[in-house]
């Protein structure tokens, strides 16, 4: 006969502020199995673990439920205790009767104290019939994958590649460097970005530990932590790397025009192009999607034999290249190169975007002169379209006032309700850069409310006002656009009260950070998942930020949620310590949660095999029939399988029929 | 000015108020001044609309603020709708404060002679100024709507009398 403890959390006031918890405990000791029911403030002290541990060693119990909060955050730690009085772990149940019980019916005392009798009285009917399992533990593969080489990617792959680990860097851009490398100087310090950031990435480009992989794309992740199989797409580029030096002669050569994206569709750029000039690795690629098969000969085609001459006529790429790295006559290949990597665990870190200004209909998108505050940022950097130099696009003229509005969709139930924590401070930034360079320019900042939360911050942004700069509290409500290339801002100062109505000649938009578009496929080949707001979302908000749902998959940077420079790097370099535990440990553990075909009642009829979501099943040959076969690392303990199989030939360990049935029945006695 | 006392109990009855006549976003409101930024309203020198009407409810300045005329600027463009980033739907405020002043009667002495020429002819605002002119082309003066129409003019009386207008007593 089993000998069930069952001890009842009061979690503080988070439980027993509404659940009787005495009642509980009482009834739970009337419950058949339960040799005895305790009750403590709080079970994962020390002391409540204790208490379990003691009652273990005293063989007075034999199973252990514990009435409390969510198995999520508690369950490990109540595994351990039970494991090193000597109990196999998995001999354990736990009852949620926080998140699912006290905070959902707050209000309701009775109805909660009686919802947890029925929640225990489950967990206790399972623990009666729990059966001690044993961890299996698999080899790891000491190699890390990194997705996204902006700021936040090459951190993670230096402190990955520092700590001695083999580490691939993928970017879907022909060079690293993300966002960062599009801006002009970072707040508060005023460090040129280009300066600070170029160095760190010609180090992640040298280091001997990384390989870079960029114009590539993550395609496919199988498998498991400590042996995930990666595929990974590079883009052709029918320009050898091997040969190119990166002298931009084809670039220069290419009669093809496109938006340049490195400076946000302000000038235009080749389909032969190098990303932007510090880029690393400093390579041509030509852009096939805008190449305009010169002289008509198309790609994939030898070239036509001049007559003249009785050479072959080279497109102006080809003739342009002194290293003789393009070569035009190679197959179009839109499938690319598919390279297949064995990997232990992987960051991803694929960024942001930032809103265009289309969507804003009232701020006059269609006038060349508002912007967005990006496209400020390539006007004003010294790599940028104008050489550094503010002019409108409009007319290349300096303006004389210039306008930024705050919160374009962000905080706005239309687009995104969150704050996007980056646009006051670089807005204060570009208009104190902008005012020292220009005293006499007329800067007006319009912002809902100033938040300027870091170090150093707000003392950047009250010397902002010191300069000089006008700033107002009121949300900016329309542009129009006015003869002469003019806008008019419709504001409204909060503090007096009263409407503003002005001219200026220029308006820049702080448009929000959202989530990139490739989040979605890389979210779909990950098994990651979003947040309400679109961005991945971790394991636990406060004590589980860079790990995620999936073992081996840890996250960070702004595909995470919005944030700044240095909460990048930090999470890049947490989500790099974290990422390193299992390649350090060398092996991995498999939780023996998962399910089992018990070949003898199998009838082979195969219904599991397409059910299973992690292709973890195999029809295999047993006997003289193929039975299925669930292969224990690729096995996730879904249950998908058990609840299908007609012949109840799989058993989900941890939750096997008679341990179902038996809560089933303890809910609806 | 003197200064506003915080009262939770009046700020709880102001905000119901609005919001069972019908400004049940006021909740949303994070006081952007987006609204009176583009408010013809406020720009024509009336300041109580939208924003500050907003907070003045939800300060609970219910009753201080019923002899306002500001509310009877609104030119109900909705512009205020278009560009709250909150779904306030700050004209819905406006106008359920307006239910609110028009139930305790103030308003102002030149909204009734309307009311009563709705009740009457169908149409709060009628002009002779078109009639010549109608003649003119052969037309009749009084244009074919509710004013040659006692059928529809029975319908709107029937409907105001109906409706909580006639609890007021104008008509």
């Amino acid at each position: 006969m089993v000998k069930v403890g069952v001890y009842v959390c009061h979690c503080g006031t988070n439980i027993a502020g509404v659940v009787d918890v005495e009642a509980v405990r009482a009834f739970a000791e009337t419950l058949p199995g339960v040799a005895l029911a305790r009750r403590s403030l709080f079970m994962c002290s020390d002391t409540g673990q204790e208490m379990i541990k003691q009652d273990i060693r005293d063989g007075l119990v034999d199973r252990v439920v514990v009435a409390a909060c969510t198995p999520r955050t508690h369950e490990p730690i109540f595994r351990a205790a039970c494991e090193a009085a000597g109990l196999n772990k998995y001999l354990f149940e736990m009852a949620n009767i926080r998140d699912q019980d006290s905070w959902v019916h707050g209000q309701d005392h009775a109805g909660a104290t009686e919802k947890a009798k029925k929640i225990v009285s489950s967990a206790v009917a399972k623990a009666t019939h729990l059966k001690p399992l044993e961890d299996k533990f698999v080899d790891v593969e000491p190699t890390a994958l990194v997705i996204g080489g902006g700021v936040g990617g090459i951190f993670s792959a230096l402190e990955l590649g520092g700590m001695g680990y083999k580490t691939y860097l993928v970017e879907k851009q022909p060079s690293i460097g993300g966002v960062m490398a599009q801006l002009d100087k970072t707040f508060p310090t005023n460090d040129c970005s280009a300066c600070i950031l170029t160095p760190v990435m010609v180090d992640a480009g040298n280091h001997p530990n990384i390989e870079l992989l960029t114009y590539s794309e993550v395609e496919s992740v199988d498998g498991y932590i400590g042996n995930f199989t990666v595929k990974v797409r590079r883009k052709q580029t029918y320009i050898d790397w091997n040969k190119c030096t990166g002298c931009g002669a084809c670039a220069e050569a290419c009669p093809a025009k496109v938006p340049d994206e490195f400076n946000c569709g302000l000038n235009e750029r080749g389909a032969a192009y190098i990303h932007f000039p510090q880029a690393v690795p400093k390579k041509a690629v030509i852009d096939m999607e805008h190449c305009i098969n010169c002289a008509g000969r198309k790609i994939g085609t030898e070239p036509k034999i001049s007559k003249k001459t009785g050479k072959p006529m080279l497109a102006p790429c080809e003739k342009a290249c002194p290293a003789d790295a393009i070569n035009r006559s190679l197959p179009l290949n839109p499938e690319g190169e598919l390279i297949e990597l064995k990997i232990g665990t992987i960051v991803v870190a694929t960024g942001y975007k930032v809103m265009g200004k289309e969507s804003f209909k009232e701020y006059a998108p269609q006038s060349p002169n508002v912007i967005t505050a990006l496209q400020l940022e390539r006007i004003i950097s010294a790599t940028g379209p104008t050489g550094g130099k503010l002019l409108r696009p409009s007319d290349q003229v300096k303006p004389k006032t210039l306008t930024f509005v705050s919160c374009v969709g962000s905080r706005d139930e239309r687009y995104h309700t969150y704050c996007s924590r980056v646009c006051c401070m670089y807005m204060i930034k570009q208009a104190r850069l902008l005012k020292e360079k220009y005293p006499d320019l007329n800067i007006n900042m319009h912002f809902i409310d100033v938040r300027c939360a870091g170090k150093d911050y707000d003392e950047y942004y009250v010397g902002a006002r010191k300069m000089g700069i006008n700033i107002f509290k009121g949300k900016v409500g329309g542009v129009e656009m006015l003869p002469d290339d003019k806008l008019r801002v419709l504001a409204y100062d909060m503090e007096s009260g009263t409407p503003m109505e002005y001219e200026s000649d220029l308006v820049v938009l702080a448009t929000a950070i959202e989530s990139n578009e490739d989040a979605r496929k890389v979210a779909q080949v990950t098994g990651l998942q979003f947040c309400g707001a679109h961005f991945f979302r971790e394991l636990h908000p406060k004590l589980g930020p860079v790990e995620t749902s999936v073992e081996g998959l840890f996250v960070a940077g702004c595909c995470q949620g919005p944030k700044d420079i240095p909460d990048t790097v930090s999470q890049a370099k947490g989500a790099a310590a974290a990422a390193a535990v299992p390649l350090a440990q060398g092996k991995v553990k498999i939780e023996p949660i998962i399910s089992e075909v018990h070949p003898e009642k199998c009838s082979g009829c195969g219904i599991c095999v397409p059910l299973c979501p992690y292709d973890a099943i195999t029809l295999k040959p047993y006997g003289d029939r193929p039975r299925a076969q669930i292969d224990i690392t690729q096995c996730h303990g879904c249950g998908v399988c058990t609840a299908a199989c007609p012949s109840g030939a799989i058993v989900l360990h941890g939750y096997t029929e008679d341990q179902i049935f038996s809560q089933i029945a303890a809910l609806t006695a | 000015m003197p200064a506003i006392k915080i009262d939770q109990d009046k700020i709880k009855e102001a905000v119901q108020t609005i919001v069972d006549l019908g400004g049940d976003g006021i909740r949303n409101c994070v006081q952007c001044g987006a609204c009176s930024a583009v408010c013809p309203g406020v720009k024509a020198g009336f300041p109580v609309l939208c924003r500050l009407l907003i907070r003045k409810i939800l300060n609970g300045q219910l009753e201080e603020t019923i002899e306002e005329v500001s509310t009877w600027g609104c030119q109900s463009c909705n512009r205020c709708t278009e560009v709250c980033p909150q779904g306030v739907r700050p004209q819905e405020v406006v106008f359920a404060y307006r239910r609110y002043q028009a139930g305790e009667l103030a308003m102002s002495a030149s909204a009734f002679g309307p009311q009563m020429s709705l009740y009457e002819t169908g149409h709060a605002v009628t002009t002779d100024a078109t009639a010549a002119n109608r003649e003119k082309v052969g037309l009749n003066p009084v244009p074919p709507t509710a004013l040659q129409n006692k059928a529809a003019q029975k319908e709107i009386q029937t409907l105001l009398d109906e409706s909580p207008m006639a609890d007021l007593g104008i008509f």
